[in-house]
């Protein structure tokens, strides 16, 4: 909930408020300190929210996020800013930095909202739906996703055609067009950056022909498609709706390919890719499935005995590098790669290509400093000065860093360094008091 | 006293519930039940909206308590005690039912079936809601003082960091020195420092603090208490060998006690049978001591080969899982021999190399400078024989058709991975749960990786599982955020919902004891009677004692046999 407090002074101010800024506002919460987290989506709960089921454990994801989110939403130390980013940080002498938040307007007053959905039917116009990662439609006037918190409607005025028809719809009168940006400036004694990650466009790999076949999807595509909250009641390929059985994954997309410029490897979708494997042979019994990797990094706690699973389930794991991927007529995909273990070019045909997209830094982070520079690595995630002994440490005193934003990990790797950001953020504050 | 007025609120969930229960009709059957005041159906009843409608609707109607029908307590069960909180009203007299799991989604083939059971589960929820009490907790004393136990990196940095934040720390080390195995490396990835610098630089400055007090030589050996207060006994030896015992009291515990290095078995790849097979960490110990050539029993080494996942990734044995630490340190060790030494040519046995994240630099270096890497699965592993003075090494390449290679080794270095300590016992005395790898277990794996089922026991570092430096340490610092959220406000609350014993019942006959996980009951002489005592702050209200009492001396606080009888008569 927005809450109405002093708006102009915290003890923190976290930006980015997926798993791991929210674990850090807690931690910094949960032992007196008022925080500001900001996040410059409709929503708090980052990508972790839309995720299906995690690996290796399979709980079900929205249920263990919401609990989290629920008690960010109403801790009394935290004051949440939704379409909020903030700019202009600067550190003023020992104790202090400075930031400007610019909030933009929801044009609903979220406190009036029932999130009733008659906005929803009352607008005319259809987009594609970011929070669904484009697989649906939504409207202009619209809820987020179903377990967005802020649970509330929203406009998206730049599609809005300002034709008035959710404001007359509205049982409350919660929608209000004269909302204009606020502008708010704070100070705050420590900044913790939580900004996450992007995932790689597979559109700059031209000859996997995504956005040309349209089976061929990304695997935050099938998390949506295969989540609790998902926009369909089955798995369909996009193509004709037909429910896909040779299903296959192609994995080190946009990853240890100094090709597209990313030379890492993305450590996460080797393992979400067994997890879908593993939902999508459970969801479609007879459905044949096929991981084309070049190595299988199963790395972590449970990760190689749920590896093992994967195989013992049936799911086919191929050593293979795709080189090529063709479209048939009925919409089936042939994939052509070089099978390592027989070093044979060979040729294999599915109906239904996901693309497991590798992980990259989300850019301009550090264009929100002034004064001092905030230090990147050569990856461009953000710098870590003490990496082995200090990891949240970055080149600003004061200024830590928490989840993927400096690196890939997976969630609990996302909040071991959200606990180490937040714990050098709390004995900097007590050593700075 | 006046009659009970309660609230029941019957959610959709979407279509979660709604699509297999008649929610209308749930709320229709329930509607007359003797105290049900009012009741409603809501499309989320977690969702703000509906949260401040239940607080308007408690107020205005003087309800003395709420049900809602929703999903898992797991999931939502404080969400609305906080709202009957914000309503004025005591959070015990909130009653849960759960119509999702265990009706909706359970019987999803059956509609009219899982509408009959959510009435039945409703019923019983407001029976229990006639019941519910308003229970206050207690708040315990928590004393600012954290022992961690293990002064490698882990625990270093977590006494740092607690230290810093104005917490007591006692840093208990078994080893003479502090450092754990880090302090023995000489090279590092990532960083131009060594093991040992890094490891001078945190001591020096754990020596510089006034409130952290280290223990060389020293071990746990007795615990007493719980989260607050563990009373610990510690055992110092002192420079003749005599010991010493010391009696501290903290508030909470950080274990860091890390891992040790596989060591394989006698005759595994050739170990201690063929001369030339090394581990790793011996390997590591040769590049960082020699110069110009590299010798080992006083020959000049050329050819090496790597043969990783010795004692990892196994299907038969104890360790199944990945090392996730050992490609990484062994393609950096072998980079260094490369540069270090003249003439070196590096051969990589492995099983897919895993140089997960930024590693995969390492890796691409390697590679690039002409490295050769040969892969093995588990069911062919390479063979080792002996020829002069090399070592004979085959493989059955599946990178190339199986195809057979061979190659002749001046040294064979075995990647060996982590395993846990040899000697947890001090694990066991504070009890702390293992997972069928043999390390400590984090109480959930997604998101309370440093916590345990053992309130105010934090885990950190590589006694969980396997990890490197910056893992390590991250979380050391969240395992030292945790500890000291949980003291920093000087005080606990403790549940309310709790074993009472009903004194005059028990004759103490132990069973209570046996069956409690927590070790919450002790035998205690009272008014020259032998009876059961239960520490309020260590019982966690599981119950498991209440059964095993014959004489039926034992109630459970809000779970007393009237309120569960009551429940149960709804229910048929
Ligand atoms: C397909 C897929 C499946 C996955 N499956 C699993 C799994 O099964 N198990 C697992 O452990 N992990 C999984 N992961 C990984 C997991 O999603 C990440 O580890 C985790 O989400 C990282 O959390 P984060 O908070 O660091 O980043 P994010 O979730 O990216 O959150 C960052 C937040 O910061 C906000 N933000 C960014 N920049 C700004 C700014 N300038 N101002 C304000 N706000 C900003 C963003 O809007 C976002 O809300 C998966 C990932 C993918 C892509
Ligand atoms: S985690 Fe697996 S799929 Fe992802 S980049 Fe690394 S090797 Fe490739
Ligand atoms: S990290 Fe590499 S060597 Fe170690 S167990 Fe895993 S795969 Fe094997």
């Amino acid at each position: 909930m927005e809450k109405n407090i002093d708006k102009t002074s915290y003890d923190a101010l976290v930006i980015g408020a997926g798993i791991a800024g929210g674990e850090a506002a807690l931690n910094l919460a949960n032992t007196g300190y008022k925080v500001l987290l900001v996040d410059k989506e409709l929503s708090v709960g980052g990508k972790m929210i839309m995720l299906s089921k995690v690996f290796p454990t399979l709980d079900c994801s929205a249920c263990i996020t919401t609990p989290k989110v629920s008690e960010i939403s109403r801790h009394s130390n935290i004051t949440i800013f939704t379409g909020a980013q903030a700019s202009n940080i600067r550190k003023i002498g020992e104790k202090e930095f400075t930031a400007r938040i610019n909030k933009q307007p929801r044009y609903v007053h979220i406190e009036d909202c029932t999130s009733c959905q008659l906005c929803e039917e009352a607008c005319p116009v259809s987009v594609s739906d970011q929070y669904q990662y484009g697989l649906i439609g939504r409207k202009a006037a619209f809820i987020p996703f179903s377990i967005c918190s802020p649970k509330a409607a929203a406009i998206d005025i730049e599609n809005c055609t300002l034709c008035g028809a959710c404001e007359r719809a509205c049982p409350t009168n919660c929608i209000d067009f004269t909302m204009e940006p606020e502008i708010i400036d704070i100070k705050v004694k420590t900044v913790v950056l939580a900004t996450g990650f992007k995932l790689f466009d597979p559109l700059d790999i031209p000859r996997y022909g995504y956005g040309k076949f349209k089976n061929v999807i990304t695997a935050m595509q099938m998390e949506r498609e295969i989540a609790p909250t998902r926009p369909f009641n089955t798995i369909l390929r996009p193509k004709d709706g037909k429910v896909p059985d040779k299903i296959a994954y192609v994995l080190c997309v946009g990853s240890r390919d100094a090709s597209v410029g990313n030379p890492i490897c993305s450590q996460i979708c080797c393992m979400y890719s067994i997890k879908q494997a593993q939902l999508l042979m459970g969801a479609l019994p007879m459905a044949d499935v096929t991981i084309y990797y070049i190595n299988i990094r199963s790395f972590g706690k449970g990760f190689e005995e749920f590896y093992q699973q994967a195989k013992g389930m049936g799911v086919n794991f191929v050593k293979g590098k795709i080189g090529r991927i063709t479209e048939k007529e009925n919409g089936n995909l042939i994939l052509r790669y070089e099978d390592i273990n027989s070093g044979k070019l060979q040729e294999e045909e599915h109906d239904m290509v996901i693309l497991s997209t590798g992980v990259l830094p989300n850019e301009g982070i550090s264009e929100l400093f002034e004064g001092d520079t905030l230090g990147l690595d050569k990856f461009n995630f953000i710098g870590q000065s003490d990496a082995l002994a200090g990891p949240s440490r970055t080149s600003i005193d004061g200024v830590f860093v928490a989840g993927t934003a400096s690196g890939p990990m997976d969630i609990p790797d996302s909040i071991l360094s959200a606990g180490s950001a937040s714990s050098e953020a709390i004995s900097y504050l007590i050593q700075h008091s | 006293m006046k009659k009970k007025k309660i609230g029941v609120y019957i959610c959709h969930c979407g279509g979660n519930i709604s699509d297999y229960v008649d929610v209308e009709k749930v709320r229709a059957a329930i509607a007359d039940e003797g105290i049900v005041l009012l009741s409603k159906t809501t499309m989320f009843a977690c969702s703000d909206s509906n949260q401040r409608d239940m607080v308007e609707d408690i107020k205005a109607n003087d309800l003395d308590g709420v049900v809602v029908a929703s999903c898992s307590p797991k999931l939502h069960l404080q969400t609305f005690q906080n709202v009957s909180m914000r309503a004025d009203l005591n959070k015990y007299t909130y009653v849960h039912a759960n119509i999702r799991e265990q009706a909706s989604w359970a019987h999803s083939d059956d509609k009219m079936g899982a509408t009959e059971k959510a009435i039945h589960l409703v019923r019983a929820a407001i029976a229990k809601s006639r019941y519910a009490e308003a229970l206050e907790s207690t708040k315990v004393k928590a004393i600012k003082k954290v022992a961690v136990i293990g002064a490698g990196i882990a625990g270093l940095k977590a006494a740092l960091s607690l230290s810093e934040k104005d917490c007591d720390v006692i840093l208990i080390e078994r080893n003479s020195v502090v450092g754990g195995h880090v302090a023995e490396f000489t090279s590092l990835s990532t960083t131009t420092e060594t093991g040992y610098q890094i490891i001078t630089r945190l001591y020096s400055e754990v020596l510089k603090r006034g409130n952290i007090s280290l223990l060389t030589n020293s071990e746990v050996i007795e615990n007493k208490g719980s989260v607050g207060n563990f009373s610990l006994k510690i055992r110092k030896i002192t420079n003749n060998d005599n010991q010493e015992i010391i009696d501290v009291n903290v508030g909470s515990v950080l274990m860091a006690t890390g891992f040790d290095s596989y060591t394989p078995g006698e005759g595994e790849y050739g170990y201690k049978s063929l001369e030339n097979v090394i581990t790793l960490v011996d390997f590591k110990k040769m590049i960082d001591s020699q110069n110009g050539k590299l010798v080992y029993n006083g020959k000049q080494i050329r050819d090496i080969v790597y043969i990783y996942c010795v004692g990892s990734r196994q299907s038969d044995g104890g360790n199944t899982y990945c090392s996730r630490n050992c490609c990484t340190s062994t393609i950096h060790a072998s980079i260094i021999a490369r540069h270090k030494f003249s003439d070196i040519n590096n051969y990589h046995f492995n099983r897919g190399i895993r140089t997960y994240g930024k590693q995969e630099i390492l890796y691409a270096e390697s590679l690039g400078s002409g490295d050769i890497y040969l892969q093995f699965n588990e069911d062919s592993i390479p063979e080792i024989s002996v020829n002069g003075d090399k070592a004979i090494v085959k493989i059955n390449d599946i990178l190339s058709a199986n195809r057979e290679v061979e190659v002749e080794a001046d040294l064979v270095v075995l990647v060996g991975g982590m395993v846990p300590r040899a000697d947890n016992s001090v694990g066991s005395l504070f009890k702390l749960p293992k997972g069928r790898d043999r390390f400590y277990n984090e109480v959930h794996m997604k998101l309370r990786p440093v916590e345990t089922a053992i309130d105010g026991i934090t885990i950190a570092g590589a006694c969980q599982g396997p990890k490197n430096i910056t893992e390590s340490v991250n979380s050391a610092l969240a395992a030292a955020t945790k500890s000291y959220s949980i003291l920093s406000k000087g005080e606990l609350e403790t549940s309310p919902l709790i074993a009472v014993i009903e004194e005059d019942k028990c004759s103490w006959c132990g069973a209570c004891q046996e069956a409690c996980p927590f070790d919450a009951i002790h035998m205690e002489e009272k008014e020259g009677r032998t009876i059961a005592q239960i520490n309020n702050t260590v019982c966690k209200g599981c119950g498991m004692c209440a059964p095993v009492c014959k004489p039926d001396a034992i109630n459970l606080i809000a779970y007393s046999s009237s309120e569960i009888m009551s429940m149960i008569d709804a229910l048929a």
